[in-house]
């Protein structure tokens, strides 16, 4: 980012970018958990079946799928919308 | 943009000192950061309107999105977004 780490600059661009990646995955998580809890655990019981934790494990991958799946979607019409209009970007968001 | 928690590792740090060109270029770091988590929040939400149309209920066995499901997501984020347009279009015809 900067030939200086530790400039005022530097600092604050890698302290937002933390903050963003932080709050990415925060997102991720409670989203797999409530999703895949409901799937994998209709019943709960006393503890956790061997079944249920073999589905959460399937059903995490699935839904990075799914979301990795959904960006690339995205971000390609993303940038075929702003091609075609260069002002349009900014109400489809 | 919500710097709340930066806070405490940022103390000590006078953003006054930086320079018109260091101000200007964070300003824009800052704006093109806001644009990517922007987009991220879609994504959040696309992916998870998009699962629960695409992948069918109860216990999950694969990992990988099968040849049904791969499309279908591809094509929920699409027909999303032109239902999307069809909305602000509809508003904007109503405005007038």
């Amino acid at each position: 980012m900067s030939a200086f780490p530790n400039d005022p600059k530097t600092q604050v661009m890698r302290q937002v970018q933390q903050e963003a990646a932080m709050q990415n995955a925060r997102m991720l998580v409670e989203k797999l958990n409530e999703h895949c809890f409901e799937r994998c655990v209709p019943k709960p019981g006393t503890s956790l079946s061997k079944g249920e934790e073999a589905c959460f494990t399937a059903c995490m991958e699935k839904y990075m799928s799914a979301w990795n799946t959904v960006s690339k979607t995205y971000v390609a019409r993303i940038q075929r919308e702003s091609q075609q209009s260069a002002g349009g970007l900014q109400n489809a968001l | 943009m919500d710097l709340g928690g930066a806070s405490s590792s940022l103390a000590g740090l006078d953003l006054n000192k930086l320079s018109d060109r260091d101000k200007h270029e964070l300003q824009q770091f800052v704006v093109n950061e806001s644009q990517k988590a922007r987009i991220q929040s879609s994504i959040h939400s696309l992916t998870d309107t998009c699962f629960r149309k695409c992948i069918p209920g109860g216990t999950i066995k694969k990992g990988q999105l099968d040849k049904y499901e791969e499309p279908c997501v591809r094509q929920c984020v699409d027909r999303f977004l032109d239902a999307n347009l069809v909305v602000l279009k509809e508003l904007e015809r109503l405005r007038q």
